[in-house]
Protein backbone atom coordinates (compact mmCIF):
# COMPACT_ATOMS: atom_id res chain seq x y z
CA UNK A 1 0.00 0.00 0.00
CA UNK A 2 1.55 3.10 -0.98
CA UNK A 3 -0.79 5.63 0.09
CA UNK A 4 0.19 9.24 -0.39
CA UNK A 5 -1.16 12.32 1.81
CA UNK A 6 -1.24 15.45 0.16
CA UNK A 7 -2.13 18.64 2.27
CA UNK A 8 -2.98 21.69 0.32
CA UNK A 9 -3.79 25.02 2.25
CA UNK A 10 -5.90 26.87 -0.47
CA UNK A 11 -8.57 25.79 -2.41
CA UNK A 12 -6.92 26.73 -5.30
CA UNK A 13 -4.22 24.53 -4.44
CA UNK A 14 -6.75 21.55 -3.52
CA UNK A 15 -7.82 21.92 -7.13
CA UNK A 16 -4.58 21.59 -8.86
CA UNK A 17 -3.90 19.19 -6.67
CA UNK A 18 -6.70 17.19 -7.56
CA UNK A 19 -6.53 18.04 -11.67
CA UNK A 20 -2.80 16.93 -11.44
CA UNK A 21 -3.59 13.41 -10.21
CA UNK A 22 -6.83 12.56 -12.24
CA UNK A 23 -9.20 9.85 -10.80
CA UNK A 24 -6.69 8.44 -8.59
CA UNK A 25 -6.59 10.79 -5.82
CA UNK A 26 -9.29 11.67 -3.59
CA UNK A 27 -10.49 14.11 -1.32
CA UNK A 28 -10.77 13.59 2.24
CA UNK A 29 -12.65 15.65 4.78
CA UNK A 30 -13.73 13.79 8.46
CA UNK A 31 -12.45 10.14 6.88
CA UNK A 32 -15.48 9.01 8.21
CA UNK A 33 -16.66 7.31 4.94
CA UNK A 34 -13.46 7.36 3.46
CA UNK A 35 -11.19 5.41 5.67
CA UNK A 36 -13.11 2.84 6.50
CA UNK A 37 -14.41 1.93 3.36
CA UNK A 38 -10.85 1.90 1.99
CA UNK A 39 -9.64 -0.08 4.98
CA UNK A 40 -13.08 -2.72 4.47
CA UNK A 41 -12.00 -3.02 0.92
CA UNK A 42 -8.15 -3.01 1.52
CA UNK A 43 -8.22 -0.73 -1.58
CA UNK A 44 -7.11 2.82 -0.94
CA UNK A 45 -6.89 5.51 -3.62
CA UNK A 46 -3.40 6.31 -4.10
CA UNK A 47 -3.37 9.56 -2.83
CA UNK A 48 -5.92 11.58 -0.57
CA UNK A 49 -5.96 15.08 -0.77
CA UNK A 50 -6.86 16.91 2.76
CA UNK A 51 -9.59 19.49 2.88
CA UNK A 52 -9.40 20.46 6.70
CA UNK A 53 -6.39 23.06 6.47
CA UNK A 54 -8.55 24.69 3.92
CA UNK A 55 -9.71 28.22 5.25
CA UNK A 56 -13.14 29.09 5.78
CA UNK A 57 -15.28 25.61 4.76
CA UNK A 58 -16.08 25.43 8.27
CA UNK A 59 -18.27 27.90 9.21
CA UNK A 60 -22.36 28.56 9.65
CA UNK A 61 -22.99 31.86 8.09
CA UNK A 62 -26.12 33.06 7.73
CA UNK A 63 -29.70 34.44 9.68
CA UNK A 64 -32.80 35.49 9.39
CA UNK A 65 -33.78 33.60 5.96
CA UNK A 66 -30.58 32.73 4.36
CA UNK A 67 -27.68 30.29 5.45
CA UNK A 68 -24.76 28.83 4.13
CA UNK A 69 -23.25 25.42 5.49
CA UNK A 70 -19.45 25.44 4.79
CA UNK A 71 -18.60 22.02 3.55
CA UNK A 72 -16.34 21.21 6.92
CA UNK A 73 -19.09 22.18 9.33
CA UNK A 74 -19.54 18.82 11.55
CA UNK A 75 -22.16 17.46 12.35
CA UNK A 76 -21.76 18.15 16.14
CA UNK A 77 -21.78 22.00 14.71
CA UNK A 78 -25.16 21.58 13.58
CA UNK A 79 -26.40 20.32 16.41
CA UNK A 80 -25.60 22.25 18.72
CA UNK A 81 -26.29 25.47 16.52
CA UNK A 82 -28.70 28.01 18.06
CA UNK A 83 -29.48 30.05 14.84
CA UNK A 84 -31.29 26.33 13.84
CA UNK A 85 -33.40 26.01 17.46
CA UNK A 86 -37.22 26.33 16.38
CA UNK A 87 -38.49 26.57 13.23
CA UNK A 88 -35.52 24.62 11.21
CA UNK A 89 -35.13 22.29 13.81
CA UNK A 90 -34.91 19.37 11.42
CA UNK A 91 -31.77 20.52 10.74
CA UNK A 92 -30.04 19.88 14.37
CA UNK A 93 -32.50 16.40 14.37
CA UNK A 94 -31.00 15.06 11.14
CA UNK A 95 -27.34 16.01 12.71
CA UNK A 96 -27.93 14.50 15.98
CA UNK A 97 -28.79 10.70 14.82
CA UNK A 98 -25.48 10.19 12.67
CA UNK A 99 -23.62 7.85 14.98
CA UNK A 100 -22.23 8.65 18.59
CA UNK A 101 -20.29 12.01 19.62
CA UNK A 102 -17.62 10.39 18.27
CA UNK A 103 -18.14 10.47 14.44
CA UNK A 104 -20.39 13.40 14.77
CA UNK A 105 -17.07 15.29 16.16
CA UNK A 106 -15.26 14.83 12.87
CA UNK A 107 -17.37 13.87 9.92
CA UNK A 108 -19.24 16.56 7.84
CA UNK A 109 -22.11 17.71 6.21
CA UNK A 110 -20.55 18.15 2.68
CA UNK A 111 -18.95 14.63 3.29
CA UNK A 112 -22.63 13.16 3.98
CA UNK A 113 -23.81 14.52 0.73
CA UNK A 114 -20.76 14.12 -1.80
CA UNK A 115 -20.37 10.33 -0.17
CA UNK A 116 -23.91 10.05 -1.53
CA UNK A 117 -25.28 7.27 0.07
CA UNK A 118 -28.84 6.91 -0.24
CA UNK A 119 -29.56 6.54 3.45
CA UNK A 120 -27.24 9.96 3.97
CA UNK A 121 -29.28 11.61 6.68
CA UNK A 122 -28.42 15.06 5.73
CA UNK A 123 -30.15 15.15 2.38
CA UNK A 124 -34.15 14.90 3.17
CA UNK A 125 -34.12 18.24 5.20
CA UNK A 126 -31.87 19.76 2.95
CA UNK A 127 -33.67 19.13 -0.46
CA UNK A 128 -36.62 20.27 1.71
CA UNK A 129 -35.20 23.57 1.83
CA UNK A 130 -34.72 23.96 -2.04
CA UNK A 131 -30.14 23.61 -0.92
CA UNK A 132 -27.57 24.48 -3.35
CA UNK A 133 -24.02 23.40 -3.14
CA UNK A 134 -21.21 24.71 -4.25
CA UNK A 135 -18.27 23.10 -6.62
CA UNK A 136 -15.12 24.81 -7.16
CA UNK A 137 -13.07 23.08 -9.97
CA UNK A 138 -10.49 23.16 -12.58
CA UNK A 139 -13.14 24.42 -14.75
CA UNK A 140 -13.86 27.61 -12.29
CA UNK A 141 -17.64 27.80 -9.66
CA UNK A 142 -20.60 26.48 -10.41
CA UNK A 143 -23.89 26.08 -7.91
CA UNK A 144 -26.05 23.07 -8.73
CA UNK A 145 -29.36 22.31 -6.97
CA UNK A 146 -28.80 19.45 -4.46
CA UNK A 147 -31.94 17.43 -6.02
CA UNK A 148 -29.91 17.12 -9.35
CA UNK A 149 -26.04 17.11 -7.40
CA UNK A 150 -26.78 13.38 -5.81
CA UNK A 151 -27.69 11.20 -8.67
CA UNK A 152 -28.57 7.73 -7.61
CA UNK A 153 -26.45 5.82 -4.81
CA UNK A 154 -22.55 6.91 -4.65
CA UNK A 155 -22.90 8.80 -8.15
CA UNK A 156 -23.05 12.48 -7.93
CA UNK A 157 -22.87 15.76 -10.53
CA UNK A 158 -18.95 16.49 -8.80
CA UNK A 159 -15.91 15.71 -11.37
CA UNK A 160 -13.24 14.40 -9.41
CA UNK A 161 -11.13 17.72 -9.01
CA UNK A 162 -14.20 19.86 -7.90
CA UNK A 163 -14.10 20.49 -4.05
CA UNK A 164 -17.48 21.64 -2.64
CA UNK A 165 -17.34 24.93 -0.82
CA UNK A 166 -20.62 25.12 0.74
CA UNK A 167 -24.30 24.33 1.08
CA UNK A 168 -26.30 27.49 0.76
CA UNK A 169 -30.48 27.23 1.33
CA UNK A 170 -33.23 29.88 2.02
CA UNK A 171 -36.18 29.50 4.50
CA UNK A 172 -39.61 30.16 3.33
CA UNK A 173 -40.40 33.34 3.99
CA UNK A 174 -43.98 32.77 6.13
CA UNK A 175 -44.03 30.72 9.21
CA UNK A 176 -43.57 27.26 9.44
CA UNK A 177 -41.81 25.01 10.99
CA UNK A 178 -40.08 21.38 10.05
CA UNK A 179 -39.25 17.92 11.60
CA UNK A 180 -37.45 15.14 10.47
CA UNK A 181 -37.96 11.19 11.75
CA UNK A 182 -35.77 8.30 11.18
CA UNK A 183 -36.01 4.59 11.52
CA UNK A 184 -33.49 1.92 12.26
CA UNK A 185 -33.40 -1.34 14.29
CA UNK A 186 -32.60 0.76 17.53
CA UNK A 187 -32.54 4.20 18.36
CA UNK A 188 -28.60 4.88 18.41
CA UNK A 189 -26.24 4.08 15.81
CA UNK A 190 -27.71 2.99 13.40
CA UNK A 191 -27.97 3.62 9.51
CA UNK A 192 -31.54 4.46 8.65
CA UNK A 193 -33.56 2.42 6.99
CA UNK A 194 -36.36 5.24 6.53
CA UNK A 195 -35.59 8.55 6.52
CA UNK A 196 -38.54 11.47 7.10
CA UNK A 197 -37.97 15.42 6.67
CA UNK A 198 -40.56 17.90 6.06
CA UNK A 199 -41.16 21.67 6.18
CA UNK A 200 -44.61 22.70 6.77
CA UNK A 201 -46.27 26.29 5.93
CA UNK A 202 -50.13 27.64 7.39
CA UNK A 203 -51.95 29.69 5.83
CA UNK A 204 -53.78 32.45 8.06
CA UNK A 205 -57.28 30.69 7.53
CA UNK A 206 -55.66 27.20 9.43
CA UNK A 207 -54.85 25.53 5.96
CA UNK A 208 -51.59 23.73 5.24
CA UNK A 209 -49.22 25.54 2.60
CA UNK A 210 -46.24 24.84 1.01
CA UNK A 211 -45.70 21.81 2.54
CA UNK A 212 -42.46 19.88 1.61
CA UNK A 213 -41.60 16.07 2.49
CA UNK A 214 -38.61 14.18 1.19
CA UNK A 215 -37.69 10.98 2.24
CA UNK A 216 -34.35 8.90 1.79
CA UNK A 217 -33.44 5.44 2.32
CA UNK A 218 -36.34 4.31 0.74
CA UNK A 219 -34.57 3.90 -2.94
CA UNK A 220 -31.83 4.74 -4.47
CA UNK A 221 -31.62 8.23 -3.71
CA UNK A 222 -33.91 11.02 -1.18
CA UNK A 223 -36.35 12.27 -3.20
CA UNK A 224 -39.31 15.30 -2.54
CA UNK A 225 -42.44 13.37 -1.96
CA UNK A 226 -44.25 15.90 -4.67
CA UNK A 227 -47.63 13.75 -5.40
CA UNK A 228 -47.36 14.24 -1.41
CA UNK A 229 -46.91 17.96 -1.34
CA UNK A 230 -49.83 18.98 -3.77
CA UNK A 231 -52.19 16.99 -1.95
CA UNK A 232 -51.93 18.94 1.33
CA UNK A 233 -51.91 22.03 -0.55
CA UNK A 234 -54.42 23.58 1.27
CA UNK A 235 -55.78 21.35 3.44
CA UNK A 236 -56.80 21.48 7.28
CA UNK A 237 -54.79 18.80 8.95
CA UNK A 238 -58.01 15.53 9.61
CA UNK A 239 -57.31 12.04 10.63
CA UNK A 240 -58.29 11.14 6.31
CA UNK A 241 -55.52 13.99 5.23
CA UNK A 242 -53.25 12.11 7.39
CA UNK A 243 -54.23 8.74 6.50
CA UNK A 244 -54.04 9.53 2.61
CA UNK A 245 -50.71 10.95 3.60
CA UNK A 246 -49.61 7.69 4.61
CA UNK A 247 -50.67 5.71 0.98
CA UNK A 248 -49.11 8.34 -0.98
CA UNK A 249 -45.66 8.14 0.61
CA UNK A 250 -45.60 4.60 0.64
CA UNK A 251 -46.60 4.06 -2.59
CA UNK A 252 -44.01 6.51 -4.07
CA UNK A 253 -41.39 4.67 -1.70
CA UNK A 254 -39.28 2.58 -4.16
CA UNK A 255 -37.36 0.63 -1.83
CA UNK A 256 -34.96 -2.67 -1.71
CA UNK A 257 -34.82 -5.62 0.82
CA UNK A 258 -31.76 -6.00 2.78
CA UNK A 259 -29.80 -7.30 5.98
CA UNK A 260 -31.51 -3.93 7.53
CA UNK A 261 -34.87 -4.75 6.13
CA UNK A 262 -37.50 -5.97 4.01
CA UNK A 263 -38.67 -3.82 1.21
CA UNK A 264 -41.98 -4.06 2.38
CA UNK A 265 -41.90 -3.06 5.59
CA UNK A 266 -39.61 -0.26 4.50
CA UNK A 267 -42.78 0.48 2.40
CA UNK A 268 -44.69 0.69 5.45
CA UNK A 269 -42.48 2.99 7.74
CA UNK A 270 -42.94 5.22 4.46
CA UNK A 271 -46.19 5.97 5.11
CA UNK A 272 -46.23 6.08 9.22
CA UNK A 273 -43.43 8.45 8.82
CA UNK A 274 -44.83 10.64 6.16
CA UNK A 275 -47.61 10.95 8.56
CA UNK A 276 -45.97 11.29 11.96
CA UNK A 277 -43.74 14.45 9.83
CA UNK A 278 -46.52 16.22 8.90
CA UNK A 279 -48.05 16.13 12.06
CA UNK A 280 -45.34 16.94 14.11
CA UNK A 281 -44.47 19.77 11.93
CA UNK A 282 -48.17 21.48 12.25
CA UNK A 283 -48.24 20.89 15.96
CA UNK A 284 -44.50 22.55 15.68
CA UNK A 285 -45.78 25.50 13.76
CA UNK A 286 -47.66 27.59 16.95
CA UNK A 287 -44.43 27.08 19.20
CA UNK A 288 -41.96 28.54 16.63
CA UNK A 289 -40.91 32.08 17.02
CA UNK A 290 -41.11 32.93 13.22
CA UNK A 291 -43.62 34.84 12.38
CA UNK A 292 -43.04 37.37 10.77
CA UNK A 293 -46.70 38.53 9.74
CA UNK A 294 -47.17 39.17 13.46
CA UNK A 295 -43.98 41.79 13.85
CA UNK B 1 6.23 10.42 -0.28
CA UNK B 2 4.49 7.76 1.23
CA UNK B 3 5.32 8.36 4.68
CA UNK B 4 4.19 11.10 6.50
CA UNK B 5 6.01 13.57 8.75
CA UNK B 6 3.93 14.00 12.15
CA UNK B 7 4.52 16.34 15.13
CA UNK B 8 1.80 14.98 17.78
CA UNK B 9 1.86 16.29 21.32
CA UNK B 10 -0.11 13.36 22.70
CA UNK B 11 -0.76 13.72 26.82
CA UNK B 12 1.21 17.28 26.96
CA UNK B 13 4.49 15.42 25.12
CA UNK B 14 5.76 16.21 21.82
CA UNK B 15 6.40 13.67 19.37
CA UNK B 16 7.89 13.92 16.09
CA UNK B 17 7.37 11.00 14.03
CA UNK B 18 7.56 9.56 10.38
CA UNK B 19 4.41 7.20 9.82
CA UNK B 20 2.87 5.29 6.39
CA UNK B 21 0.42 8.15 5.27
CA UNK B 22 -2.78 5.15 5.33
CA UNK B 23 -1.79 4.90 9.56
CA UNK B 24 -4.77 5.74 11.59
CA UNK B 25 -4.69 7.52 15.13
CA UNK B 26 -4.92 4.44 16.37
CA UNK B 27 -2.22 2.49 14.66
CA UNK B 28 0.10 5.42 16.13
CA UNK B 29 -0.83 5.19 19.34
CA UNK B 30 -0.65 1.89 20.08
CA UNK B 31 2.31 0.84 17.51
CA UNK B 32 4.38 4.01 17.64
CA UNK B 33 4.10 5.51 21.01
CA UNK B 34 3.40 2.31 23.09
CA UNK B 35 0.41 3.48 24.36
CA UNK B 36 -2.06 0.32 24.39
CA UNK B 37 -3.87 1.60 26.89
CA UNK B 38 -6.56 2.83 23.84
CA UNK B 39 -7.51 -0.37 22.49
CA UNK B 40 -8.43 -1.80 18.77
CA UNK B 41 -11.82 -3.71 18.60
CA UNK B 42 -14.02 -2.94 15.67
CA UNK B 43 -11.82 -0.74 13.42
CA UNK B 44 -15.23 0.60 11.87
CA UNK B 45 -16.05 3.65 14.32
CA UNK B 46 -19.31 1.95 15.22
CA UNK B 47 -17.97 0.72 18.96
CA UNK B 48 -16.61 3.64 20.30
CA UNK B 49 -13.60 1.57 22.14
CA UNK B 50 -10.86 3.39 20.43
CA UNK B 51 -12.09 6.96 21.48
CA UNK B 52 -9.43 9.23 22.39
CA UNK B 53 -9.87 13.09 22.70
CA UNK B 54 -8.08 15.24 20.03
CA UNK B 55 -8.29 18.99 20.14
CA UNK B 56 -10.83 18.63 23.21
CA UNK B 57 -13.43 16.37 21.62
CA UNK B 58 -14.18 13.03 21.42
CA UNK B 59 -12.97 10.41 18.15
CA UNK B 60 -12.78 7.32 17.23
CA UNK B 61 -9.18 7.13 16.68
CA UNK B 62 -9.95 4.09 14.11
CA UNK B 63 -11.37 6.30 11.57
CA UNK B 64 -9.28 9.53 12.00
CA UNK B 65 -5.69 9.36 9.77
CA UNK B 66 -2.55 10.09 12.03
CA UNK B 67 -1.62 12.56 8.98
CA UNK B 68 -4.84 14.61 9.59
CA UNK B 69 -3.50 15.09 13.08
CA UNK B 70 -0.79 17.16 12.40
CA UNK B 71 0.37 20.04 15.03
CA UNK B 72 -2.69 18.52 16.88
CA UNK B 73 -3.29 17.06 20.95
CA UNK B 74 -3.98 14.05 21.61
CA UNK B 75 -5.16 12.83 25.32
CA UNK B 76 -5.35 9.24 25.66
CA UNK B 77 -6.66 7.37 29.00
CA UNK B 78 -2.97 7.21 30.18
CA UNK B 79 -2.85 11.05 30.44
CA UNK B 80 -5.55 11.43 32.80
CA UNK B 81 -4.44 10.50 35.89
CA UNK B 82 -1.75 12.99 37.80
CA UNK B 83 0.78 10.80 39.34
CA UNK B 84 -0.51 8.25 41.44
CA UNK B 85 -3.76 10.30 41.85
CA UNK B 86 -6.40 8.98 39.51
CA UNK B 87 -8.59 11.04 37.65
CA UNK B 88 -11.87 11.89 39.35
CA UNK B 89 -13.80 9.86 36.75
CA UNK B 90 -11.57 6.90 37.03
CA UNK B 91 -11.87 6.80 40.55
CA UNK B 92 -15.81 6.57 40.14
CA UNK B 93 -15.92 3.68 37.73
CA UNK B 94 -13.41 1.67 40.26
CA UNK B 95 -16.14 2.76 43.22
CA UNK B 96 -18.91 2.29 41.70
CA UNK B 97 -18.19 -0.84 40.18
CA UNK B 98 -18.59 0.32 36.79
CA UNK B 99 -15.80 -2.07 35.15
CA UNK B 100 -16.51 -5.76 34.26
CA UNK B 101 -14.05 -7.34 31.48
CA UNK B 102 -12.80 -3.68 31.21
CA UNK B 103 -12.21 -3.69 27.23
CA UNK B 104 -14.35 -0.67 26.33
CA UNK B 105 -13.51 1.34 30.03
CA UNK B 106 -10.59 3.38 27.97
CA UNK B 107 -13.04 4.53 25.57
CA UNK B 108 -15.82 4.89 27.79
CA UNK B 109 -13.54 7.20 29.97
CA UNK B 110 -12.11 9.07 27.38
CA UNK B 111 -15.72 9.75 25.59
CA UNK B 112 -17.39 10.85 29.33
CA UNK B 113 -14.10 13.30 29.94
CA UNK B 114 -14.61 14.87 26.58
CA UNK B 115 -18.46 15.25 27.16
CA UNK B 116 -17.70 16.52 30.72
CA UNK B 117 -15.34 19.01 29.68
CA UNK B 118 -18.42 20.54 27.81
CA UNK B 119 -21.17 19.41 29.95
CA UNK B 120 -20.25 19.87 33.56
CA UNK B 121 -23.65 19.27 34.86
CA UNK B 122 -25.26 16.65 32.54
CA UNK B 123 -28.94 14.90 32.89
CA UNK B 124 -28.48 10.87 33.44
CA UNK B 125 -30.21 11.47 30.10
CA UNK B 126 -27.40 13.32 28.41
CA UNK B 127 -25.09 10.96 29.89
CA UNK B 128 -26.42 8.00 28.20
CA UNK B 129 -27.17 9.92 24.67
CA UNK B 130 -23.25 10.74 24.86
CA UNK B 131 -22.15 7.37 25.41
CA UNK B 132 -24.69 5.72 22.65
CA UNK B 133 -21.51 5.55 20.64
CA UNK B 134 -19.08 3.84 22.67
CA UNK B 135 -20.44 0.09 23.06
CA UNK B 136 -20.04 -2.13 26.67
CA UNK B 137 -21.38 -5.58 26.50
CA UNK B 138 -20.69 -6.55 30.17
CA UNK B 139 -22.30 -4.31 32.23
CA UNK B 140 -26.04 -2.93 31.33
CA UNK B 141 -24.42 0.76 31.69
CA UNK B 142 -26.38 1.23 34.51
CA UNK B 143 -23.30 1.09 36.63
CA UNK B 144 -21.27 3.72 34.15
CA UNK B 145 -23.91 6.16 33.91
CA UNK B 146 -24.12 6.37 37.79
CA UNK B 147 -20.00 6.40 37.85
CA UNK B 148 -20.03 9.42 34.81
CA UNK B 149 -22.79 10.99 37.10
CA UNK B 150 -20.89 11.06 40.34
CA UNK B 151 -17.83 12.03 38.61
CA UNK B 152 -19.72 15.10 37.51
CA UNK B 153 -20.76 15.85 40.78
CA UNK B 154 -17.09 15.41 41.86
CA UNK B 155 -15.51 17.69 39.08
CA UNK B 156 -17.70 21.06 39.15
CA UNK B 157 -17.02 20.29 42.93
CA UNK B 158 -13.33 20.63 42.35
CA UNK B 159 -14.05 23.71 39.84
CA UNK B 160 -15.76 25.47 42.68
CA UNK B 161 -13.39 25.48 45.22
CA UNK B 162 -10.35 25.92 42.28
C1 LIG C 1 -20.08 4.52 12.96
C2 LIG C 1 -20.65 5.37 11.86
C3 LIG C 1 -21.97 5.72 11.88
C4 LIG C 1 -22.52 6.50 10.86
N1 LIG C 1 -23.84 6.81 10.92
C5 LIG C 1 -24.39 7.55 9.95
C6 LIG C 1 -25.78 7.91 10.01
O1 LIG C 1 -26.49 7.53 10.94
N2 LIG C 1 -26.29 8.67 9.01
C7 LIG C 1 -25.53 9.11 7.96
O2 LIG C 1 -26.04 9.81 7.11
N3 LIG C 1 -24.21 8.79 7.88
C8 LIG C 1 -23.63 8.03 8.84
N4 LIG C 1 -22.31 7.69 8.76
C9 LIG C 1 -21.55 8.07 7.56
C10 LIG C 1 -20.64 9.29 7.65
O3 LIG C 1 -20.26 9.59 8.95
C11 LIG C 1 -21.26 10.54 7.00
O4 LIG C 1 -21.64 10.29 5.68
C12 LIG C 1 -20.29 11.72 7.05
O5 LIG C 1 -21.04 12.90 7.01
C13 LIG C 1 -19.22 11.76 5.96
O6 LIG C 1 -18.43 12.94 6.15
P1 LIG C 1 -16.82 12.88 6.24
O7 LIG C 1 -16.38 14.27 6.42
O8 LIG C 1 -16.36 11.91 7.26
O9 LIG C 1 -16.51 12.34 4.78
P2 LIG C 1 -15.19 11.68 4.16
O10 LIG C 1 -15.12 10.26 4.54
O11 LIG C 1 -14.02 12.53 4.41
O12 LIG C 1 -15.59 11.81 2.61
C14 LIG C 1 -16.67 11.10 2.05
C15 LIG C 1 -16.62 11.22 0.52
O13 LIG C 1 -16.92 12.56 0.11
C16 LIG C 1 -15.80 13.17 -0.56
N5 LIG C 1 -15.75 14.52 0.00
C17 LIG C 1 -15.82 14.87 1.32
N6 LIG C 1 -15.86 16.21 1.45
C18 LIG C 1 -15.80 16.73 0.21
C19 LIG C 1 -15.83 18.08 -0.32
N7 LIG C 1 -15.92 19.14 0.49
N8 LIG C 1 -15.74 18.26 -1.66
C20 LIG C 1 -15.64 17.17 -2.48
N9 LIG C 1 -15.64 15.89 -2.04
C21 LIG C 1 -15.72 15.67 -0.72
C22 LIG C 1 -14.62 12.29 -0.25
O14 LIG C 1 -13.70 12.28 -1.32
C23 LIG C 1 -15.27 10.93 -0.08
O15 LIG C 1 -15.48 10.32 -1.32
C24 LIG C 1 -21.73 6.92 9.78
C25 LIG C 1 -20.37 6.60 9.77
C26 LIG C 1 -19.82 5.83 10.78
C27 LIG C 1 -18.37 5.49 10.74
Amino acid sequence: MKLEFLAPQTLQDAVTMAKARGDAARFIAGGTDLVIQARKSGTWPEAVINLQQIPDLGEIKGSGQNFSLGSLVTHRQIEREGRFAGALEALRESACVIGGHQVRNVATVGGNLCNASPAADMVPILLCLNAEVALAGSEGRRVVPLASFIEGPRKTKRAHDEVMTEIAFSAPAQKFASAFLKGGRRRAMEISIVAMAGVVSVSRDGKLTDVRLAMGAAGPKAIRLTEVEKFLEGKALSKDVLEETGRLAAAAASPIDDVRASASFRRHLAGVYARRVVELSWNRISEVGNDRSAA
Amino acid sequence: MTEVQLDLTVNGRRHRLSVPAHYSLLDVLRDELELTGTKTNCLEAECGVCTVVLDGKSVASCAVLAAQCQGREVTTVEGLAEGAALHPLQEAFVEFGAVQCGYCIPGMIMTAKAFLDENPRPTREAVREAIAGTLCRCTGYQKIVDAIMAASQRLSQQGERA
